[in-house]
């Protein structure tokens, strides 16, 4: 089969001695930032962004992509860390590891098992996730490739109708979010026409408002910013660190018991990752979720279940990956970490979407094939090096938050070398702080600023083509259907709050 | 927390509207024919703001109708300092580090050691560390290392940064 051959020859990118260092690099910075409580895996893939631009320059696009890919998956296990040992997750998808982590590191004493159950939950969840994505994403390719503006357009109002239907904070702050998001995008020269627009007579903004300085001030600045405000962290209460050989033949063990689950779970978290939006975050609620629906020991959850720590696990790093398959397949980012990576391959000169699977099969495969490498080096160092990630914590707060703020600066600096960007990070920054507070989701924004200019590009392209006829956007079967299940996608937070409605109340209403 | 929702709701319908006054002639598709597609530049961004405009009315809709948690936006007035703490000398940092002012590893460096001195309360030596330390780590990684060009201070080219 041609994808075999494809894969082997991914592998031979990806084994070059440049980009496993680039790997490895990656996945220990991941690793690192997944740890901090204070900076997110999105937040430490936007920040790096920019240092990705001379790693292009100096090795090429498919360096830059495994070394920005290998932070998301050192931070996807990072998180594991701090949540099982310090009860303070590193990262929002290790959130449901609190449930059962925790309890079996502290109170059943078990904290090498907790740890070892969780990084080969993680490692097996994502082997399966990029096993789809492997045969799934070229075969999704091969059919996008057909697909003109129209269909195009209605992929992209799919995609964020996705964030508001199936989001999980209120569907009218999405709303306003990617409406918030396509206004930033069409700031600057008309694409078409090439007329200033928005512009009000500021000849800075002509050439639009550039969104790596926007997504590192929204996620790395508005976190630290954020985190600042619960600096109470301070005590760390002490768990052992280490792992021995008898923790790992022990998890080996609980994984056979439960591999079922854990198939099912990945493979599930996949899906539930290549619906645009959904990121490990919603996959690790949605494997916890369904770990506890099927499992024998319900009461034993969040008591320090095993299974509470696998299905969460396994499912958020299989939907990391899932959410890789829309951006390569068609250009739209499955997961807000996603959507910054599609950034990088715009800045790289490089055009997210079907054509990458022809036009660049070397930068397709070699990541492919470093998403195996990166997750396979990423457990053998998390096996290795827990206490060493462990003692990343001490390190104080006040030293942390400046160097980052300082590397979030370098970041929106290096991109135009323009310190009126590095203004525009600070002032997204405070809005991104401000947006989390009054719990905005900041995901849809970003998915509108990175695909605003494209969404438009496609709809007037499809009405050139069809001289100003709107029922062009509906005229193929298949876009008209995508516009259907995008529109059917929009009632659903409507007929949710009927249903609500309908049910009888039970328990007191909420004080006012 | 019901007052700042809406303030901050009606402040995304000022911005909406200032963009759509400013796009309004091209709100309409254009019947003359002359605009390719029959869209002027100006309908994709007006009725961009139009979607913002209407969810932030809905927004304050339910803010008002429905009930909200009690607090405030800022669990104290610690939570206020701290984050104070954090933004005002963040912004004071930036704009020294503008070229011909202190520049990027200057104001770097003097960063580090206020946080180190004023936030985590080193003694002086471990604040002059991470002072020196960081925009030296910096400057050998960034300009030596990738030759990018950060901006320098007022003593360039009489010091390399």
């Amino acid at each position: 089969m041609e994808v075999f051959g494809n894969l082997a020859g991914g592998f031979q990118t990806a084994l070059q001695p440049v980009n496993m260092v680039f790997l490895f690099a990656g996945c220990l910075l991941g690793l690192i930032i997944g740890v901090l409580p204070g900076l997110g895996g999105t937040s430490g893939v936007a920040i790096l962004l920019p240092i990705s631009v001379y790693i292009t320059a100096a090795s090429g696009p498919t360096t830059a992509i495994i070394f920005l890919a290998g932070i998301y998956w050192g931070a996807l296990f990072g998180g594991v860390v701090t949540s099982i040992l310090f009860n303070i997750p590193g990262e929002p998808w290790s959130v449901a590891l609190l449930f059962d982590g925790y309890p079996l590191a502290k109170k059943l004493r078990k904290p090498g098992l907790a740890l070892t159950s969780s990084f080969l939950a993680s490692f097996v969840g994502a082997l399966i996730a990029t096993l789809l994505l492997t045969f799934f994403a070229a075969a999704l390719a091969d059919i996008a490739i057909t697909f003109g503006p129209a269909e195009l357009f209605a992929i992209f109002i799919l995609s964020f109708t996705t964030l508001v239907g199936l989001g999980s904070e209120s569907p009218m702050k999405s709303m306003m979010m990617i409406g918030l998001g396509l206004l930033l995008a069409a700031v600057g020269f008309d694409i078409i026409t090439g007329e200033p627009r928005l512009t009000f007579g500021r000849i800075e903004i002509l050439s639009g408002i550039p969104f790596v300085p926007v997504t590192i001030g929204l996620f790395g600045i508005g976190e630290i910013l954020a985190s600042a405000e619960e600096a109470g962290i301070g005590y760390v209460e002490k768990i052992s660190s280490k792992l021995g050989f008898k923790d790992l033949i022990e998890g080996l063990d609980a994984l056979r018991k439960r591999i079922v689950m854990v198939v099912v779970n990945s493979i599930l978290g996949f899906w539930f990752g290549v619906l645009p939006g959904h990121g490990a975050t919603a996959g690790s609620f949605l494997g916890y979720g369904i770990a506890r629906q099927y499992s024998k020991n319900k009461e034993n959850f969040g008591k320090g279940e095993i299974s509470g720590i696998m299905g969460p696990q396994c499912a958020a790093d299989a939907s990391a990956v899932g959410s890789l398959v829309p951006m390569l397949a068609l250009g739209v980012p499955g997961s807000p970490t996603s959507a910054v990576l599609m950034a990088g391959l715009f800045i790289w000169g490089l055009q997210p979407g079907p054509l990458l699977f022809v036009e660049h099969k070397e930068f397709v495969w070699g990541f492919i094939a470093s998403i195996y490498l990166g997750h396979l080096l990423t457990f053998l160092m998390c096996l290795l090096a827990v206490p060493l990630l462990a003692a990343i914590m001490r390190v104080p707060y006040g030293v942390l938050t400046p160097f980052i703020l300082i590397i979030s600066v370098i970041g929106a600096y290096s991109i135009n070398t323009q310190m009126k960007d590095v203004f525009i990070c600070l002032i997204f920054g405070l809005i991104g702080y401000w947006l989390r507070k009054m719990k905005y989701p900041l995901a849809p924004l970003v998915v509108a600023i990175v695909l605003g200019d494209q969404t438009e590009r496609e709809l007037r392209k499809a009405l050139i083509g069809s001289g100003g006829d709107p029922f062009v956007l509906i005229g193929s079967p298949l876009a008209a259907a995508l516009m259907a299940l995008a529109f059917a996608l929009l009632l659903v937070p409507l007929v949710r709050t009927l249903r609500t409605r309908r049910q009888p109340a039970s328990g007191d209403a909420p004080a006012a | 927390m019901r007052p700042y929702q809406v303030a901050t709701a009606a402040f995304f319908i000022l911005i909406a509207a200032v963009a759509m006054f400013d796009t309004r002639s091209g709100a309409l598709p254009d019947p003359t024919g002359t605009a390719p597609g029959g869209l002027k530049s100006g309908w994709y961004p007006f009725w961009s703001a139009a979607i913002v405009a209407a969810a932030a009315g809905v927004v304050i809709f339910q803010t008002v109708t429905r009930p909200q948690p009690v607090e405030g936006a800022f669990k104290d007035r610690g939570s206020l300092f701290a984050v104070a703490q954090l933004v005002v000398p963040m912004i004071v940092v930036v704009y020294l580090m503008g070229e011909k002012l202190l520049g990027f590893y200057i104001a770097s460096g003097l960063y580090m050691a206020y946080f180190a001195l004023f936030t985590t309360r080193y003694r002086w030596y471990w604040a002059l560390a991470a002072g020196l330390i960081t925009p030296i780590a910096l400057f050998l990684i960034f300009e030596t290392g990738f030759r990018a060009i950060f901006p320098k201070s007022f003593l360039y080219p009489g010091l390399p940064f």
